[in-house]
């Protein structure tokens, strides 16, 4: 209780240095929550277009010709149906969600129509994500938007495929591309129309996005090259893909200055501790003479840099919101305001380790302050 | 009550040895009120210290009711000295961001006397300081410093004073009010030990030691 007073009593009377060091600490935690609530908004804003986007990585048969899937949007080899059960079933891959399709032409009614046979989707493990796609069931159809008009196909109808029958259970709005010529069903289902047993075309996924550095897709074809030899990769490129390296080039330059920062204020807290021991000298002397113990007096010089650490905490927290929402959208180019937001955990997290980075800075001159001679400290002048 | 047997101190400097204290035997029983003089660097300061249990000896024997003081272990040496000894210095050594009750209460937290503020209080009015009580250090004259240091050394009831040059800052009138204090802490049975180098202590003290050059005169 006189410790924590004295705390708190010197703090007042020597205000100066109390800023100074709040000061210190609030800068080095203004720069990491600035950059820490910029950089969240930025991977929410990237997984938001994501998700807008689709499916952005393809797994194909390895002679699959690539070319002829861009221009007319069906693989023209298959691969066996496995392939996704080994892909989910290593954790060396880095994905989200993963989803084997088998393509195919058929006639319908006799029209042209591109039949998508969907699996159910695979979620990485540990994501809490909910499907991007809604799964079809067995028996049933989607309709895309010319098939249906051409055919004059409403929910509820059935159709013929290859002599097995589908009903219709909707149909999808008009997109002006080529989903509008497919029906969809279960994979099962188009295994069994287009008599491929067994087979898909290409397992369809959204990547993480979580390499810090280097280009994703190479690092994304040697995982699965490892696990899937005879599988071929690409990738649709992306605004998303530009978010992720322009954040990936921002950590780069925060993994750079991040030690600078950490080191400035670090000795900046540990010079103001020596100056305020050695001003209290003679406030030592006479503690130790009046019979208070080594723990009594570190824990007066680390009781202040816990608080002193608190208060930067506390400071730091919302100068480093504000700078991180004012500056985040230049920096890391977020263009959805709504995706920056005050992270509380950052607070949380600035409440532990400020109080902990002041008093290890604190802590040499803390043991300078115990070590001083009191017969010495008292007799000077 | 105090016994220094063969006292020795030698201070390692870089152009050589200093003995600071040589050979000192004396005894100073309860009661007494003993004027240690001497020119500076004579060791008076020295002494004190290690009579206050803060600076051990090279060599000899600290005896204070008949226990070696430098034989306890480090913190039972620490409340010891914060039960026995209570300590004056010439530069008051107040903290300056605690008020007149507060530094005299420091003293208290220590040996943990539930009684302390009481204690405090009444000895603030005994020494006159009664209005000065919520004021700072800075806010006080030298005198009043004093005998604020005066309140904080007797707060414990310890047996033993130590002064070290209590009046060195001091004028005429406070110099004579400080060592009026510790004179009546001495008839109530205390002992005082003031190492002084001025000639007012001297009308006050039972006895006065002389030091030269770290050995008594």
């Amino acid at each position: 209780m006189v410790i924590l007073r004295m705390i708190l009593k010197e703090l007042w009377h020597r205000k100066v240095n109390f800023l100074l060091a709040v000061l210190a600490v609030m800068t080095a935690v203004a720069f990491l929550v600035a950059f820490f609530t910029a950089s969240k908004a930025s991977e929410r804003e990237t997984a938001r277009l994501m998700l807008k986007m689709g499916y952005n990585l393809r797994i194909v048969a390895k002679d699959a010709d690539i070319g002829g899937y861009l221009i007319v949007g069906i693989p023209d080899k298959t691969m066996p149906e496995s392939y996704l059960e080994k892909l989910a079933a290593q954790n060396s891959f880095s994905y989200n969600h993963l989803l084997a399709t088998l393509e195919g032409k058929t006639k319908c009614r006799g029209l042209d129509v591109i039949l998508t046979g969907l699996a159910p989707e695979v979620c990485a493990p540990g994501q809490a994500k909910g499907a991007m796609t809604v799964a079809v069931a067995p028996g049933t159809a989607y309709v895309g938007y010319q098939v249906a008009q051409t055919l004059s196909l409403h929910k509820g109808d059935t159709i013929e495929l290859n002599g097995k029958t589908l009903k219709v259970e909707r149909c999808l709005a008009e997109s002006g591309e080529l989903d509008d010529m497919r029906i969809q069903c279960s994979l099962r289902d188009a295994q069994e129309i287009l008599e491929l047993p067994g087979q898909i075309t290409a397992i369809k996924a959204v990547d993480c996005l979580c390499f810090a550095q280097g280009d994703p897709v190479a690092t994304l074809r040697k995982e699965i090259g490892a696990i899937l030899p005879e599988a071929q990769v690409f990738q649709a490129k992306s605004v998303a893909e530009a978010r992720t390296k322009q954040r990936q080039m921002v950590r780069n330059v925060f993994a750079v200055l991040l030690p600078f920062v950490i080191i400035a204020c670090g000795v900046w807290i540990g010079v103001l501790a020596v100056t305020n021991v050695r001003d209290r000298r003679p406030e030592i002397g006479l503690l130790r003479a009046l019979g208070y113990n080594t723990s009594s007096v570190m824990l007066l010089f680390l009781g202040k840099a816990l608080l002193v650490g608190l208060v930067g905490a506390g400071v730091g927290y919302l100068v480093g919101t504000g700078l991180g929402l004012h500056f985040g959208p230049g920096v890391f180019e977020i263009t959805a305001k709504a995706m920056l937001q005050p992270e509380l955990s950052l607070f949380i997290r600035a409440c532990i380790l400020a109080p902990v980075f002041a008093m290890i800075a604190s802590f040499v001159p803390t043991v300078i302050a115990v070590t001083y001679d009191p017969a010495r400290t008292l007799t000077e002048e | 009550m105090l016994v220094l047997e063969n006292l020795t101190k030698t201070y390692r400097m870089p152009a050589g040895e200093v003995r600071a204290l040589d050979h000192v035997n004396l005894e100073i029983g309860q009661g007494e009120f003993v004027a240690v003089c001497g020119p500076s660097g004579s060791g008076k300061t020295t002494l004190l210290m290690m009579v206050a249990a803060m600076l051990r000896p090279s060599s000899g024997t600290v005896w204070f009711e008949d226990r070696a003081i430098y034989d306890m272990a480090g913190p039972v040496r620490a409340r010891f000295r914060a039960k026995n000894i209570g300590f004056v210095f010439q530069m008051f050594h107040l903290v300056p961001y605690l008020n007149v009750l507060e530094n005299v209460l420091l003293a208290a937290a220590v040996v943990h006397r539930p009684d302390g503020k009481v204690q405090a209080r009444a000895l603030l009015q005994r020494l006159g300081l009664e209005h000065r009580i919520g004021h700072r250090p800075s806010a006080l004259s030298a005198g009043e410093k004093q005998r604020t240091a005066i309140a904080r050394a007797l707060l414990n009831r310890p047996k033993l004073i130590l002064a070290d040059e209590p009046t060195g800052n001091l004028d005429p009138d406070n110099t004579r009010c400080v060592l009026r204090h510790l004179q009546d802490f001495q008839k109530e049975g205390g002992t005082v030990i003031v190492a002084t180098h001025g000639p007012a202590a001297r009308e006050f003290a039972t006895r006065t030691i002389q030091l030269r050059d770290g050995r008594l005169a």
